[in-house]
């Protein structure tokens, strides 16, 4: 196991490594000259060979490259282009945004998914279950930006009960802060439970049919018990790994949500770096989201394997 | 299971009434909430390119002369001016008792420091050429300046109203301006979360007695259109700045809403580059102006939020020729056209700027309109980033958009004179009879001569047809009836000095 | 008993390819059937609600909803269909090589996979679109790109379970060509993972291609694009809520008619599969 765990993080530090000479020659050959996006429209072509030249773009891309890497690794992440204002105070104020979203969301995307998805399993079959189905089918087919617009539409618009936008500062109060969050957690949430839910469903079923349950049901055990102590922690392996993923796409890859609804996370932040092409800002966060993304998929592969007695144990191949 | 769901709904059911009901109605306040639509980037004015750094620095600075809402000049930071019979020397009073917000008492000093960092190359600002049309300033006193300019120039005060000439103090570079503005304005910057909001309070050194009447103001960043009109109704702020076109009418239709909307010289148009193929054929432009239905334009792409016009030349300026009229002529058009050798039409990209919602939604309508001429328009969005490198006076045929200037020469010049530098990254214009004109309007003293001369140029203008001038657009705030003292401005920056609530 | 699970094999999968035959059609035979032109403007029309005149209503440009929707439907088909046809055509081999080879070819193979699936989807669809102006064809391919990855990793994972099996031992042993192998031994028994994990892949390519369409980088107007015109008809949702809950809906439409195909195919092909991965 700690074989596999050691080779597992050498593979994530290589590839982030690899993800940043990509990000950086991406960003070298993407249209458009920095230069002549700070100097404005009528910079004379003397003016933008001038600030070329201090901004060092000049010199060949692996130094530039080693530069900024090196740079990252202090934590420097330049300054803006469009903003005027360094990088990292940006990108951390985003990160804290994303996190306390993806966190309030994927505990709730816990407690509901996996609860609806027991339920239904445990009674498979039954009106309920098929109730839930129905629901989670219709939930998964429904398109997130389409959903974010149609509850913006009738709680903002019509009902006028809640904001519009999914940010509020705590300095206008907590009631407030919580009352703008509602919306955009709403939306997330129902965007990720229906796969949850499926999916422990679909476990628990498998679960239920084995030998092991069985067994625990003839030695007279309460349906209640043996669901709690023995089915649940065989039943619930995919959809950890799963929750181990969406905490990812809950704070990189929610961009068409974070859109909607102003909030100003971390997926909005790089959609603005690569429209303004602010360098420097696109640079650095595709680097943290890629390393956000890049251990939540670690840590779900690692939970996966640590779950699953196959690989926990040394037997068995890479999952 | 069961009792966690029994514990999750009780908490529910315990904070939801808390969450969802609004917060409690404020007394008459004086702290104000405006949205702007996106992050202020440059503290210090000389800088500005975009209207949230112009709304910054009306609320922060002050220019020598000012501009009401009626267009009118007034004096600002200068109370009084004078000229030279040649117009070359100008000679400028400036009021004293002001002081900047950090206690510097402002002075010419002050003028010069300015004018010196716009001049500056590396600072690569908008208004550098305006400086450089100085040839030295000249400090009598303290409290006058003296512009002796390289040629005479009758509007000078005209050109001091500009956003980026607003004064900034002796002895601070343009860096730390960036970091720690220090103006004379009625406010001062207190606090920016980029991304959030800004936030400026009032200036207790300001020299207008009893202004501003806010104590704070709050510029909270709001990109979505639907968010603003929803916290506009909800009261969660207090000025829409830019209703956004589509939504003028339903903003009026809400009661305690008042709608402020202001005509504007601000005008979208269709650029033809002069040097390419098709389009270095006369016949061809004259074609895709007669090809055109203005007033069909504005209903598509302002919502009727604006008026057709044939030049940049403000509507309600003397000089504005209104006997040149628009009819679209679809025949005449095909005419032309077969004329100039292309009698089935031809068919070309039209490249629309992505975030500019009108000149998409006209676009769109124009390309059904030329195709009723034969021309098989095909429409490509690109976004800002790429625009200045591969489509700005490269493209042969795309949308465009300026704001509105302060005189007659800037507001034509640039563009249709052969030496003007939008001219040079747009259509590569030339007429020779419109560069004499534009040459004698501008050392013109005599309004009258002035007026006629410019009329002049617009009859050439729709003749030799650079490119289309589309429309003129309305600019829209939106704010509850409880706020007084505030009005749309023209020039889309907010005056917030005798704002106040009832 | 036997009755009942006949009609329930009816409901799944039969009423999902209905579906789907459907909107294929609309897509194939729609534009010649609309009764306006996609792009006919009208100013008189503008957001009027749907009547006899249009049955879905008009936008802000006068343009018939019903006839923009029936010319929609063929973008998000063909970048949901294509995308995947995309993903699997790179996807199926490069998993088969990783899976059966194994060694350097699995590990490099892997570290590259690794690297593409540590980009958000959304991220890396607006990457690939920066760099040229996005058109139907180009987002297909991006949004392929975006799913190769896990192609790769279902394949090369049905791979590595089936190379254990014996008969592909003594294949092995036999010294059989590699070729013949994979094509003849190997490749039937991964098809049925790979088919339905490519159902549920049709389903996402057709989500993910709505939102980059919606996000502008897609179809370009005045095409009508069920993500783009949900993006258009986004300023009037309060005032013309048909111009987006329209093409909102056919999306929920097709994405369940794919899904029930989805579940019906895994269901016939594979009742092992039932256990749905990671």
């Amino acid at each position: 196991m700690l074989e596999y765990v050691i080779k597992r993080l050498c593979y994530v530090v290589a590839t982030l490594l690899v993800m940043s000479v990509l990000i950086f020659l991406i960003t070298q050959i993407m249209p458009g000259n920095i230069a002549h996006l700070i100097l404005g429209d009528f910079a004379s072509p003397a003016d933008i060979a001038t600030l070329e030249a201090q901004l060092g773009l000049n010199d060949p891309w692996y130094v530039q490259y080693l530069r900024w890497a090196g740079a990252m690794l202090h934590g420097d992440m330049g300054m803006s282009l469009s903003m005027n204002q360094p990088v990292s105070g940006i990108i951390w104020g985003a990160v804290g945004r994303s996190a306390l979203l993806a966190g309030i969301s994927i505990v709730l995307v816990a407690i509901l998914g996996i609860w609806l998805g027991v339920y239904a399993g445990v009674r498979r079959g039954s009106k309920s279950d098929h109730a839930i189905s129905m629901i989670t089918y219709v939930n998964i087919a429904i398109p997130e930006f389409f959903w974010a617009i149609v509850i913006i539409m009738l709680f903002a618009g019509y009902l006028r009960i809640l904001p519009a936008t999914g940010y509020a500062s705590l300095d206008e109060g907590v009631w407030n802060w919580m009352r703008h969050l509602i919306l955009p957690v709403f939306t997330l949430v129902t965007g990720l439970i229906a796969h949850v839910s499926r999916l422990t469903r679909s476990s628990v079923i498998d679960v239920m049919n084995t030998q092991y349950i069985r067994a625990a049901r003839a030695r007279g055990l309460s349906e209640k018990r043996v669901i709690r102590e023995h089915a649940l922690r065989n039943a619930l392996l995919p959809a950890i790994t799963v929750l181990a993923i969406d905490i990812g796409v809950l704070m990189g890859g929610v961009v068409v949500a974070e859109t909607i609804f102003s909030y100003p996370g971390l997926g909005r932040t790089l959609i603005y770096a690569i429209q303004h092409m602010d360098l420097p800002l696109l640079q650095a966060s595709m680097m943290v989201v890629t390393f956000v993304y890049a251990m939540a998929n670690l840590s779900a592969d690692l939970l996966y394997a640590f779950l699953n007695p196959k690989i926990r144990y040394g037997r068995g191949r890479d999952a | 299971m069961k009792t966690l769901f029994r514990i999750a709904s009780l908490l529910t059911a315990a904070t939801l009434p808390l969450a969802v009901a609004p917060t409690a109605a404020a007394a008459p306040k004086t702290e104000l909430v405006a949205t702007i639509n996106s992050n202020v980037n440059f503290f210090y004015p000389g800088r500005g390119v975009a209207a949230e750094d112009y709304n910054f620095g009306v609320l922060v600075y002050n220019g020598l002369v000012g501009i009401n809402e009626k267009l009118e000049l007034v004096p600002e930071l200068a109370t009084s001016w004078t000229s030279d019979s040649a117009a070359k020397e100008w000679t400028f009073k400036l009021r004293e008792g002001v002081t900047f917000s950090d206690g510097k008492p402002f002075e010419a000093a002050d003028v010069v420091h300015t004018f010196a960092l716009l001049a500056d190359p590396a600072l690569a600002s908008r208004a550098r050429s305006t400086a450089e049309m100085v040839d030295h300033i000249e400090t009598p006193d303290p409290h006058t300046v003296k512009f002796v300019l390289k040629e005479p120039y009758g509007a000078w005060p005209s050109m001091l109203i500009e956003r980026q000439l607003k004064i900034v103090p002796d002895g601070h570079t343009a860096e730390q301006l960036m970091k720690q503005p220090v103006g004379t304005g009625p406010f001062m910057l207190d606090s920016y979360t980029p991304g959030d909001r800004l936030v400026v309070k009032k200036n207790p050194r300001y020299w207008e007695k009893g202004l501003p009447r806010l104590d704070r103001v709050t510029l909270r960043i709001m990109p979505e259109d639907a968010a603003k009109i929803a916290a506009l109704s909800a009261g969660d702020v207090d000025i829409l700045w830019n209703v956004p076109l589509e939504s003028i009418q339903e903003l009026k239709g809400m009661s305690n809403i008042h709608v402020d909307e202001a005509a504007t010289s601000t005008w979208d148009g269709f650029v033809l580059n002069n040097q390419l193929k098709p389009f270095d054929d006369v016949r061809v432009r004259r074609a895709f102006q007669k090809a055109v239905d203005k007033k069909k334009l504005v209903q598509f792409a302002l919502f009727g939020a604006g008026a057709p016009t044939h030049t940049p030349v403000a509507p309600n300026s003397p000089a504005f020729n209104s006997a040149l009229t628009f009819t679209p002529d679809i025949a005449g058009a095909k005419k032309l056209l077969a004329e100039a050798g292309y009698p089935d039409g031809f068919a070309i990209t039209l490249n629309v700027p992505v975030g500019r919602p009108t000149r998409e939604r006209a676009a769109v309508a124009l390309q059904q309109m030329l195709k009723d001429a034969g021309i098989r328009v095909k429409l490509e969005r690109v976004p800002y980033s790429r625009w200045g490198a591969t489509i700005a006076g490269k493209a042969p045929f795309y949308m465009d958009g300026y704001l509105a200037r302060p005189t007659l020469d800037t507001a034509t010049y640039p563009w249709y004179h052969s030496s003007g530098s939008w001219n040079k990254q747009m259509w590569h214009f030339k007429s020779e009879r419109i560069d004499r004109v534009l040459d004698e309007a501008r050392l013109a003293t005599d309004p009258a001569k002035q007026v006629a001369l410019y009329k002049t140029f617009q009859e050439y203008a729709v003749e030799d047809v650079p490119g289309v001038v589309m429309y003129t657009i309305n600019f829209a705030t939106a704010y509850p009836d409880s706020l007084k003292g505030y009005r749309t401005h023209p020039y889309s920056w907010m005056d917030l000095r005798h704002a106040h609530f009832e | 008993m036997p009755e009942r699970r006949n009609i329930r094999k009816i409901t799944g999968l039969h009423v999902g390819l209905a579906l789907l035959l459907f909107i294929v059609a609309i897509a194939v035979i729609g534009p010649s059937v609309s009764p306006y032109e996609m792009d006919a403007t009208s100013l008189e029309q503008r957001l009027a609600a749907p009547s006899a005149m249009h049955w879905l209503g008009t936008d802000e440009f006068g343009r018939d909803v019903l006839s923009r929707m029936l010319n929609g439907a063929r973008s998000s088909l063909v970048m949901g269909f294509g995308a995947t046809l995309f993903s699997v055509l790179l996807g199926v081999p490069l998993g088969l090589a990783a899976g059966y080879f194994k060694g350097y070819t699995d590990d490099i193979i892997m570290r590259v996979i690794d690297v593409m699936i540590s980009i958000p989807p959304v991220i890396l669809g607006l990457l690939i679109l920066s760099f040229t102006p996005p058109s139907l064809w180009k987002t297909t391919l991006a949004v392929g790109l975006v799913y190769v990855p896990i192609m790769v990793r279902l394949t090369r994972s049905v791979t590595l379970e089936v190379c254990g099996e014996e008969y592909v031992q003594s294949a092995r042993a036999r010294a059989e060509y590699n070729w013949y192998i994979l094509f003849s031994e190997i490749l039937p028994n991964a098809w049925p993972a790979i088919i339905v994990e490519s159902a549920l892949r049709v389903t996402f390519a057709i989500l993910l291609g709505a939102a980059l369409s919606f996000l502008g980088l897609g179809v370009q107007p005045p095409a009508s694009d069920w993500g783009l015109m949900i993006a258009e008809a986004r300023p009037f949702i309060a005032s013309a809520p048909w111009i987006a809950c329209a093409p909102g809906i056919a999306l929920c439409l097709t994405v369940m008619a794919i899904n029930l195909i989805g579940d019906g195919l895994r269901e016939r092909l594979d009742p092992r599969l039932n256990r749905s991965r990671a």
